[in-house]
């Protein structure tokens, strides 16, 4: 999940990140409680959202860091959750872990019992069924899930596409009202160790009620769900959700759950209230949410520079940081010439100066230089050689190093290391700072006599055009980014690195990277189930691929989140590092 | 007359089923995105968004897609659902209109008054210290955009961020049906930075036009019969050059009741403006549409009422 504008389906997680300095990493900050451990129950937290809000109503439809922080933390219950500093998922509407059979390929789930809905289902409780049906409505195409397909494929009857109706899956069972039972075709290690369950995906819904809702094209179930988590959209008991409650685009008003037990959840929801307003001018708001009370940064990462300067030196306690769990890379395309031969691209990843680079987004505050694919917190991070790296020579210096660079090119073929062939394709962002950071990529490459023809459009566009159409042709993507779904490195490596996920539209393969070996690699990885071998496999990988240049990582993402001077805000690592909601509260 | 406005409501109908046109083919000739792969994650399956394009009828060929549109436009007045949230796109549009309606119009009364007043009393007092120092003033205003302005009103006067608390900032907007006082509170920073660069620019088409006016033979005339100054200046004087303001105004309120997007924006008043600006971005056709139209039907209405007002304010002016 990213932090994304509707617009850019990547990791935008990253993409805000204004860290603060001195306000330390790791989820560190200047509040009180970075955990949400402890704090003062009651009042009302205001939070002013600049970028876009949530995208959807539908809990089958969440997948972006908004829709987490916003509604899918507050509102719901899945079967795993998060807290704050958690990087392992944590039973919510389950009891426990999944417990495995069969050689792995059965998962058997244990269902808490006495949670209830929201009204008008108040007198509902959850069962076993309900996620069975949450499940399964995320392969509908009146639902448009963006993960199912990728997360769930293995479950035994799964449709292969998405289906005009809400398919019936025969290996989701329910035995009985308090356990899930998912049969899978081989063994699945991000379900097998819950992850890809701590999802909205796995939410409950009940079907007798949701159903009719799911006929159409378009599910209509977002504007009458029930909700099981701490809060509710004010106004929804009546079974439909009103516009006091919520406005797209202008306000969500979220009230206390009154069928939520507390004694069943993690959650200390300390809030009796949270108002998110839509639409803030970034510079307006910031100012609004630092010199105010109760209020929040909502769906923006960062202020704007100006702002964030200034409150470090007089507001420093109101802002906390912590890595987003994503990366920025530049896309070098693997079909394309200069970029078809591994020493040039060894030779990009050696001119690259990634201080540099780092500096257009904001310098030292914005992250650590990147020197592997997967990020800090992630299993598979310390396997592939922390933040030191692999050690290959070609990232060695931050600073970038031009002769180090030459004599990949001389090893490429070009005896004075300089490339001597024409313009190279590049389509990079249109807008600041990613703007900046394309310029400065083109300026350094010039120093072994790669000349950018750079393209400069609009994010999306670049996107669905450019950079993930392989018939496109671009050599060079340098705006590009990725973030994790969950803590498993799977989700990290295998949709950018395999060669299985090249499509001719909506390819996040750039690189098109594309060795059968390496494939099968990743493709064996995904049925491990022991997390401590698939963090030494995918830290393997990262490493191995890393030493092909099929993208040159400068660049891991923190994530900055701040509040007023009386709110305590707590980030939550699982969600890249955005407010969490229920933790946070007024001091 | 009445044939006249007949005959123009009928040209409304036919430029706005042309604006309609127009829109539906820069969005499908042109498109920088493609709406069915925004709605499907980050690593959208090839399927998923083949499914979404059908569930948003955009497998259909253009003129599939048009004729199905404006058939449900035009039978049932319906404007659709959006893509991106799937609410009706009227619904969306009624519920903003009133925030866009009292923003143009509140402003609109402001620069009259304040472009009208200072314009004439320039024009009266030409090169007097008052004229020197509202024509600079005018420069600024002209020249000030209304995002900077909006900004610096702000944090000079917002009860929240600003440096002397005067006003309620952004975010403050209340509907006039929930809390009239509120409503206006909420609205005097956005009227005063909207109105300012129209204010600026109508003072000195004024102030022009009656500096001219003011030594036509008509004028000489009307002081020669004994007027009183003050009557040759409002009956004569201003009714004559006040023409080209009435032009003016009448297309500026329509373009501004189809949303005035920075200024709304920088004081977060959900208006038409804003949610133009968001659907564009979210590649949203429906409430594209919608609000396109919208904004056309305002242009060519206040068009037409210009039009007759000039048959008011301007004996010279038949219809027939």
């Amino acid at each position: 999940m990213r932090k994304l504008w509707r617009l850019l389906p990547l990791a935008v997680i990253g993409l805000a990140a204004l860290v603060v300095a001195g306000c330390g990493g790791g989820g560190g900050g200047g509040g009180t409680s970075t955990t949400g451990a402890s704090g003062k129950t009651g009042g009302t937290a205001t939070v002013l959202d600049f970028a876009g809000s949530i995208d959807s109503l539908d809990p089958g439809y969440w997948y972006y860091q908004t829709d987490y922080e916003e509604m899918g933390q507050t509102t719901q219950r899945w079967l795993y959750g998060w807290k704050p500093d958690d990087t392992k998922p944590r039973p919510d509407l389950a009891q426990g872990l999944p417990q495995i059979s069969d050689g792995g390929k059965t998962l058997t789930i244990k269902i808490k019992q006495g949670i209830k809905y929201s009204p008008p289902l108040q007198t509902r409780t959850v069962k076993a069924a309900d996620i069975k049906y949450s499940m399964e409505r995320c392969f509908a195409t009146s639902v448009a899930n963006g993960y199912a397909a990728a997360y769930y494929p293995d479950i035994v009857g799964a449709p292969s596409a998405p289906t005009s109706k809400v398919p019936d899956i025969s290996g989701i069972q329910t035995p009985d009202d308090s356990t899930l039972v998912l049969k899978l075709k081989k063994p699945v290690g991000i379900l097998a160790n819950g992850n890809a369950l701590g999802l909205p995906c796995t939410g409950a819904v009940p079907k007798d009620y949701a159903s009719k809702y799911d006929q159409g094209a378009t599910s209509k179930y977002g504007q009458h769900q029930v909700f099981t988590g701490p809060y509710m959209i004010e106004g929804a008991g009546s079974g439909t959700i009103p516009k006091s409650g919520y406005q797209p685009a202008k306000i969500i008003n979220l009230v206390r759950n009154p069928s939520w037990d507390k004694s069943t959840d993690f959650r200390p929801a300390y809030f009796d209230k949270i108002v998110i307003k839509n639409g803030s001018d970034p510079t307006v708001a910031a100012r609004q949410v630092l010199s105010g009370n109760n209020m929040i940064s909502g769906d923006a990462a960062v202020p704007p520079p100006a702002i964030l300067k200034q409150g470090l030196t007089t507001r420093k306690s109101q802002f906390v940081s912590s890595p987003s769990g994503g990366n920025r890379y530049i896309a070098l395309n693997t079909t394309v010439k200069p970029f078809d031969n591994v020493n040039v691209r060894k030779a990009v990843a050696a001119v690259i100066n990634r201080n540099a680079l780092r500096q257009t987004r904001g310098g030292a505050a914005v992250g650590t230089p990147a020197t592997h694919f997967i990020p800090p917190q992630m299993p598979g991070f310390d396997e592939a050689g922390g933040n030191a790296g692999p050690g290959y020579d070609f990232y060695k210096n931050p600073d970038g190093d031009v002769a180090l660079a030459k004599e990949y090119m001389k090893k490429a073929g070009y005896s004075s290391g300089m490339y001597t062939g024409g313009p190279v394709l590049a389509v990079g962002d249109n807008v600041s700072p990613a703007k900046q950071t394309a310029e400065a990529i083109q300026q350094q490459l010039k120093a072994i006599g790669i000349n950018l023809n750079l393209r400069e459009v609009p994010h999306a566009t670049m996107l669905q055009k450019y950079c993930n159409v392989p018939k496109a042709k671009v050599a060079m993507c340098p705006n590009l980014g990725w973030g994790k779904d969950f803590f498993d490195s799977q989700s990290m490596i295998d949709p950018i690195f395999n060669g299985k996920n090249i499509v001719p539209s909506g390819n996040v393969n750039t690189a098109q990277a594309n060795d059968p070996k390496f494939n099968a690699r990743m493709n064996n990885a995904v049925s491990v189930t022991d997390p401590n071998q698939r963090a030494q496999i995918y830290g393997q990988l990262d490493k191995d691929l890393t030493g092909q240049v099929y993208y040159v990582t400068w660049l891991w993402d923190n994530n900055i989140s701040f509040g007023s001077k009386n709110v305590n805000v707590v980030q939550n690592s699982f969600n890249g590092g955005a407010p969490d909601l229920v933790f946070s509260s007024l001091k | 007359m009445t044939t006249y406005i007949i005959r123009r409501l009928l040209w409304v109908i036919v430029l706005l089923f042309l604006v309609s046109a127009i829109t539906f083919v820069i969005f499908f000739a042109l498109p920088s995105t493609d709406p069915a792969q925004l709605r499907a994650g980050r690593q959208p399956n090839p399927a998923l968004v083949e499914a979404i394009r059908h569930n948003l009828k955009l497998d259909k060929p253009i003129y599939v897609q048009y004729w199905l549109y404006m058939k449900q436009l035009v039978l049932h007045f319906d404007f659709g659902y959006s893509y991106q949230n799937n609410i009706s796109v009227k619904q969306q549009i009624f519920d903003r209109l009133p925030a866009t309606i009292s923003l143009a119009l509140g402003a609109a009364v402001v620069w009259l008054v304040i472009g009208i007043t200072v314009g004439t009393i320039s024009a009266i007092k030409r090169r007097s210290v008052f004229d020197r120092a509202a024509m600079g003033g005018a420069l600024v205003g002209i020249s000030a955009p209304v995002y900077w302005l909006g900004l610096l009103s702000l944090f000079l006067f917002s009860n929240d961020i600003g440096k002397i608390h005067i006003f309620p900032g952004s975010g403050s907007y209340v509907p006039l049906s929930q809390d009239p006082a509120k409503w206006f509170t909420s609205l005097i920073l956005p009227w005063f930075v909207l109105a300012a660069s129209f204010a600026a620019f109508y003072a000195r088409l004024l102030r022009s036009n009656l500096i001219e006016v003011m030594g036509e033979d008509y004028i000489r005339t009307a002081r020669a019969k004994g007027l009183r100054e003050r009557r040759v200046v409002l009956r004569h004087g201003i009714r004559s050059a006040i023409t080209p303001i009435v032009t003016a105004a009448g297309l500026d309120i329509g373009i501004l009741l189809g949303g005035a997007i920075l200024t709304e924006s920088v004081f977060n008043i959900p208006g038409i403006g804003r949610l133009a600006y968001e659907s564009i971005q979210n590649s949203d056709l429906p409430m594209i549409q919608g609000t396109v139209l919208l904004g056309a039907f305002f242009i060519v209405v206040m068009n037409l009422v210009v039009d007759v007002a000039y048959a008011f304010i301007d004996p010279r002016v038949r219809y027939s």
